[in-house]
């Protein structure tokens, strides 16, 4: 009964967290297409927008976009096939965000038995840090990864709209067809981890780097430079499950289905307002969640190199302190930039009593505030005061770790943007080429790899 | 006839034609500014210089020299392009060049022939001559000394077509200054003539003076229908407005002159006074309703149905109202009210100001002579006075007011223009489009049938007469059957004997006069009366 | 007609994956530098502005007279010779004044306007003028798009117009009579001031 009613709300709490996680990084994203896309323009980028003064090298920009896109007429036009047409955008989303249950954001968070007593409980509660614990957990990627696609299509066909029409086959013809790579890949993966289930592929990547799946090695007890030709079916299998999740999530050079020249906005084409933003969102979640996909098949997910969880918590006063000392003179030096930016012509340019000056004090105020924080934190590392609790190696095990994953989510998505902002849009042709000639043979062909290297990688170490 | 022979053209004209004339025959331009074809020769301008080749000693101004046999001139030498850009010089020596804010830029001599001849460069070192600006000699007249060109076209026309002799040139040379007796004012009543004449922009006209450039102004032919003389007009107009009307040339009516009334006569187009919409009891209603309303009135009428022509509506519509009288309603009659409408504009002359103001009394007449069953005015008033009218259709003119009659228990259907006391008396009120609104012919006091031409479409819901009773008889049962004004003229044509043998294009511009002359009206002893009292 | 030929490519090229790094390699170049350097060529603009080009059409004005009434005589030439046909202008007479006729209303219909500039080119009276340098041109109805008579004549009150540093370079491209410290043209040897 407690135990129970204890499973329920601990779900909620991890969807709740699981959503957060996404949809926080959506903004970020948004201002660092706009402002990376601006810097390798050659231009300043989003920059006007402010609160209280406080532009944020335009942040507030998204904000403000968000406010537009909530506020703006949501326009439904007469000759679309309304239920369809509503439904859309939200299976976009949904589609994405579903994805994203079985990815694990940490090794475990042990509830300690002091808390789980103030609701009767007994012991300590271990909590897996994955909303859905369920052993098929790439088959549900590959499965809802091609449900995505009905968003689009359904979009692109309910909207009676040649353009929109257009970019909804572009897009179904290029899901389908890059699904087989993606799904192959994800198979070679399977072969190679002996698991379909996500948190113990993470598991196995703790430790050193060479673990991870990109490697192909796995389960090394010990270093064996034979094993490092792995990363050939490893790399191999990364890089067409990569190509396929930018196919997948309609980024350049796979946006044919919103090629602006030639099909306005392709499939939403007739949306505006929110449910635009539906879309809009839809379209960086699931940059997000192919990142973190893509993380934890073959970046170690939420494993730190070289520091498995383990580690963490059995050295968490020592981590403590080297990190918080070390943030100190990084944040310093962000102060130091910050306030010497009022130098900048701009502000010169500016009226005496413009409530932007206020930027640069407030931004060097707001580092040294964080790097006082840190030579605290620093300072109870010294004093062992993280160690001794035992709330507080779990919670820094979790902090890292999902950090971790972060970072590597960041990384994937900045990726993303890069590779955006260099390479032009494939002609059509060129994408069905590379799809259908290119990756399938490669594809198969790796998975017929992935085989021998397993049974060589077990005669290696055995 | 003399043969001359012009730039070795040769060119038969009539004896006592001027060589400007005979070369226009030819179509050669020779400038000119003093030469006027209604006024004396007065050879002052010079600016028409011409070479003489043979039959004369030259170079002579072609404005005085008259044909005669063996005369040969050339306008095309070097020697003549000398001639006349050294005489520009000499009369742009003192000119102001205002052009800017003068209302003869557009239509000036003087910018056409610099812009052909001019000397371009000026050699003027001294300050130019000054002279009286603005200065207000009549009622509609502005002049500008300074513009002047001393042409004296004007001072002519004052001693030779009004008599009245107010301009004259006062001193000498340079210094050479059009103008008015101290304390006389131009006050006859063919000012705007005077503007016309003008060839710069030294008499402009105050009635429309600094309303509109006039490259911007469309002009269409058209006729006055102010009064009985019926002058030829062109409308000057831009999108769908008029703004002023000019008197144009013809010689067997008005020759090149207009009276300052007809000159004005466009502004009742946009007037208080004008009815722009359908009304039934008094009440605006669509065109299509009234005229259902009309035609409802005139079957049902319980007494007797009058059918009034109009005196200033055009022949089309007058010969519309009579068909469709005869084809629909057997037991009207027709009745022609000659006189003229109370509140009519009064002034007269011998010249061109006929005492009858309506436009087309001979039309009516010839339609009498064709008709003989039409009754007249004291045949009405005895009609009214016995109650035999219930019903009566009036186009055009103010029946009521002419006969001084109330219209007590007569039911009246007007189909007008203007607002007076028959529409205002009127049970259903059909708005007719103005005369330089619609194509149409008038006949005039000699007899000549002149075609208008449509200016600007009709303003409201108002329609052609002849239109409007196109509709009136489809709405009776039968329509008198034309689909344009040439086809309802066409109609009359073939149908009224002195009207026999005239289309649109025979008329032309000048107009045609008509057959036979009718018998004259010898029992309307009223309307006589009433016209020359 | 030729076809493109197919560009032969070397084995590295057609992998596309070397061709895509050096691409991304010159993209992150230009971020890198971008984001240390900060050293745009973007003017921010409502803050920072550019300084405009003496001869750039901006906003038009008109010109006045030492007695403070507007040089325009209504003449008509800048709306003749408009190819949007977006002047209007009502002439009226002035009892008072040796020039008889002004502009009662002179409108310019800004949403119109192509800033050909042929309305300065076109007026005797060198009335209109299009070097205020402004270019900031909006409102937020139609109506007030459309600049009147009073709204030009006030345009430039207390501010100095592009062409006066134009005109002081080079002076042999002034109008004839122009002055610099009055900003007009003189009238030249016309007695009544035309």
């Amino acid at each position: 009964m407690e135990s129970h009613w204890t499973e329920v709300i601990v779900a909620l709490i991890k969807c709740v967290f699981s959503l957060a996680f996404v949809m926080q990084i959506v903004p970020v994203l948004i201002w660092a297409e706009r402002k990376f896309s601006a810097y390798i323009q050659d231009r300043p980028g989003p920059n006007r927008a402010h609160i209280m003064g406080i532009r944020a090298g335009g942040l507030v920009h998204t904000l403000v976009d968000v406010v537009k896109l909530v506020v703006k007429e949501d326009i439904i036009p007469d000759h679309v096939e309304k239920k369809f047409w509503f439904a859309a955008p939200v299976i976009a989303m949904s589609c994405a965000l579903t994805t994203f249950t079985v990815v694990p954001w940490g090794d475990r968070f042990v509830v300690p038995a002091s808390i789980t007593a103030w609701w009767g409980g007994e012991g300590p509660l271990t909590v897996p840090l994955q909303v859905a614990t369920i052993n098929s957990g790439m088959l549900f990627i590959l499965a809802i990864g091609s449900l995505s696609v009905y968003g689009v299509m359904l979009a692109g066909w309910s909207s009676n709209n040649k353009f929109s029409l257009l970019g909804g086959l572009r897009a179904s013809a290029q899901m389908v067809s890059y699904e087989l790579a993606m799904g192959l890949s994800v198979a070679t993966m399977f072969m190679l981890y002996g698991t379909t289930e996500l948190d113990k592929v993470a598991a196995q990547q703790a430790g050193p780097i060479w673990n991870w799946g990109l490697f192909g090695v796995l389960d090394a007890d010990g270093f064996d430079p034979l094993l490092f030709v792995g990363w050939i079916v490893g790399g191999l299998a990364f890089i067409m499950f990569w190509t396929s999740v930018f196919a997948e999530t309609n980024r350049m050079p796979f946006d044919l289905p919103e090629g602006e020249a030639e099909l306005v906005a392709g499939y939403h084409v007739e949306y505006s307002s929110l449910r635009f933003a539906l879309f809009f969102m839809a379209e960086y979640a699931h940059m997000i969640v192919g990142s973190a996909v893509t993380a934890t098949l073959f970046f170690g997910g939420y494993n730190i190199p070289f520091l498995p969880g383990d580690s963490i918590r059995a050295h968490a006063d020592t981590i403590v302190t080297v990190l918080g000392f070390g943030a100190v003179p990084v944040f310093i030096a962000f102060a130091v930039i910050a306030w010497n930016r009022r130098k900048r012509p701009f502000y010169q340019a500016l009226a005496p009593d413009d409530i932007r000056h206020r930027e640069p004090r407030f931004f060097a105020a707001f580092w040294s505030v964080l790097a006082i924080a840190h030579l605290g934190l620093g300072v109870a590392g010294l004093t062992g005061a993280v160690g001794s609790t035992a709330l507080g190696p779990e919670l820094l095990a979790f902090i890292l770790q999902t950090s971790s994953l972060v970072i590597k989510v960041l990384i994937g998505t900045f990726f993303m943007i890069w590779v955006r902002w260099t390479i032009p849009r494939f002609r059509y042709d060129q994408l069905m080429n590379l799809g259908w000639r290119a990756m399938l043979p490669l594809a198969l062909g790796n998975v017929f790899l992935a085989g021998i290297w397993v049974i060589f990688r077990e005669a290696v170490q055995a | 006839m003399p043969t001359v022979k012009i730039d070795g053209i040769e060119v038969e004209v009539p004896a006592g034609t001027n060589m400007i004339e005979a070369a226009r025959k030819v179509g050669i331009d020779i400038p000119h500014y003093c030469y006027h074809p209604h006024l004396s020769i007065a050879g002052n301008c010079r600016m028409c210089l011409v070479d003489v080749e043979a039959g004369g000693r030259g170079p002579d101004i072609a404005c005085n020299m008259m044909a005669r046999d063996g005369l040969a001139i050339r306008t095309d030498t070097p020697q003549v392009a000398t001639m006349r850009r050294a005489t520009m010089e000499f009369l742009l020596k003192n000119h102001p060049l205002d052009c800017p804010i003068c209302d003869q830029s557009g239509e000036c001599r003087l910018q056409d022939y610099y812009m052909e001849y001019g000397q371009y460069e000026s050699r003027l070192s001294d300050p130019k001559v000054t002279k009286h600006k603005r200065v207000d000699i009549g009622d509609h007249l502005v002049l500008d000394a300074e513009r002047c060109i001393a042409c004296s076209r004007c001072v002519r026309f004052g001693d030779e077509i009004t008599g009245t002799g107010e301009l004259r040139l006062f001193n000498r040379t340079d210094h050479t200054e059009i103008g008015i007796f101290p304390g006389a004012r131009i006050q006859h009543d063919y000012q705007g003539n005077l503007a016309d004449i003008c060839p710069v922009g030294a008499i402009t006209n105050k009635d429309f003076r600094f309303t509109k450039r006039v490259w911007y102004l469309k002009e269409t032919d058209a006729v006055c229908t102010e009064c009985a003389t019926g002058c030829n007009v062109r409308v000057c107009h831009q999108q769908g407005q008029v703004f002023r009307l000019l008197p144009r040339r013809n010689d067997a009516v008005n020759k090149s002159w207009m009276c300052d009334h007809g000159r004005q006569a466009f502004e009742a187009i946009t007037g208080l006074d004008r009815l722009l919409r359908a009304r039934v009891q008094g009440q605006p209603a669509d065109l299509d309703d009234a005229v259902a309303a009309a035609a409802t009135l005139l079957r049902e009428a319980g007494g007797g149905v009058a059918v009034v022509l109009g005196h200033s509506a055009s022949n089309e519509a007058n010969w519309a109202l009579l068909k469709l009288t005869r084809d629909n309603l057997p037991n009207a009659t027709v009745y022609a009210v000659a006189g003229n409408d109370p509140g009519a504009w009064d002034r007269s002359d011998d010249f061109l100001m006929d005492a009858d103001k309506n436009a087309n009394s001979a039309g009516i007449a010839a339609l009498m002579a064709h008709d003989p069953a039409i009754r007249d005015r004291s045949d009405l008033v005895q009609a009214l006075a016995d109650g035999d009218v219930d019903v009566m259709l009036v186009l055009g003119d103010d029946v009521l007011g002419r006969l001084g009659a109330d219209g007590a228990g007569v039911r009246v259907i007007h189909v007008g223009s203007f607002r007076c006391t028959t529409s205002d008396a009127a049970t259903v009120v059909l708005p007719a489009a103005h005369p330089y609104e619609q194509d149409a012919t008038w006949t005039n006091r000699d007899r000549r049938v002149q075609r208008g031409r449509r200016a600007i479409h009709p303003a409201g819901d108002s329609e052609p007469a002849w239109a409007l009773m196109e509709r009136l008889g489809a709405a009776l049962g039968k329509a008198p059957g034309a689909t344009s004004a040439a086809a309802a003229f066409k109609s009359l044509a073939s149908s009224v004997e002195s009207f026999s043998g005239m289309t649109y294009q025979s008329l032309g511009n000048g107009g045609a006069v008509l057959a036979s002359p009718p018998s004259p009206p010898t029992d309307d002893e009223d309307a006589l009366e009433t016209i020359h009292a | 007609m030729n076809l493109p030929v197919e560009q032969k490519r070397t084995f590295l090229e057609r992998i596309y994956l070397v061709e895509i790094v050096k691409g991304l390699a010159i993209t992150l170049r230009h971020a890198l530098h971008n984001l240390f350097k900060q050293d745009f060529e973007t003017f921010e603009y409502p803050d920072v502005r550019k300084e405009m080009p003496e001869r750039y059409k901006g906003a038009h004005r008109l010109t006045t007279r030492p007695d403070g009434r507007v040089k325009c005589v209504a003449c008509m030439c800048c709306a003749q010779v408009c190819p949007a046909k977006c002047i209007t202008i009502e002439a009226g007479e002035l009892d008072d004044d040796p020039i008889e006729k002004y502009p009662v209303e002179f409108q310019i219909d800004m949403l119109r306007c192509i800033y050909c500039g042929f309305c300065v080119e076109a007026c005797p009276k060198d009335a209109i003028r299009m070097d205020t340098g402004i270019y900031e041109i909006n409102a937020f109805t139609r109506q007030d798009m459309i600049h009147d008579k009073a709204y030009m004549t006030d345009l430039m009150a207390g501010k100095k117009p592009l062409a006066e540093s134009f005109y002081r370079a080079h002076q042999d491209a002034a109008p004839p009579g122009y002055d610099l410290e009055e900003d007009r043209v003189l009238p030249v040897d016309e007695p009544r001031g035309l």
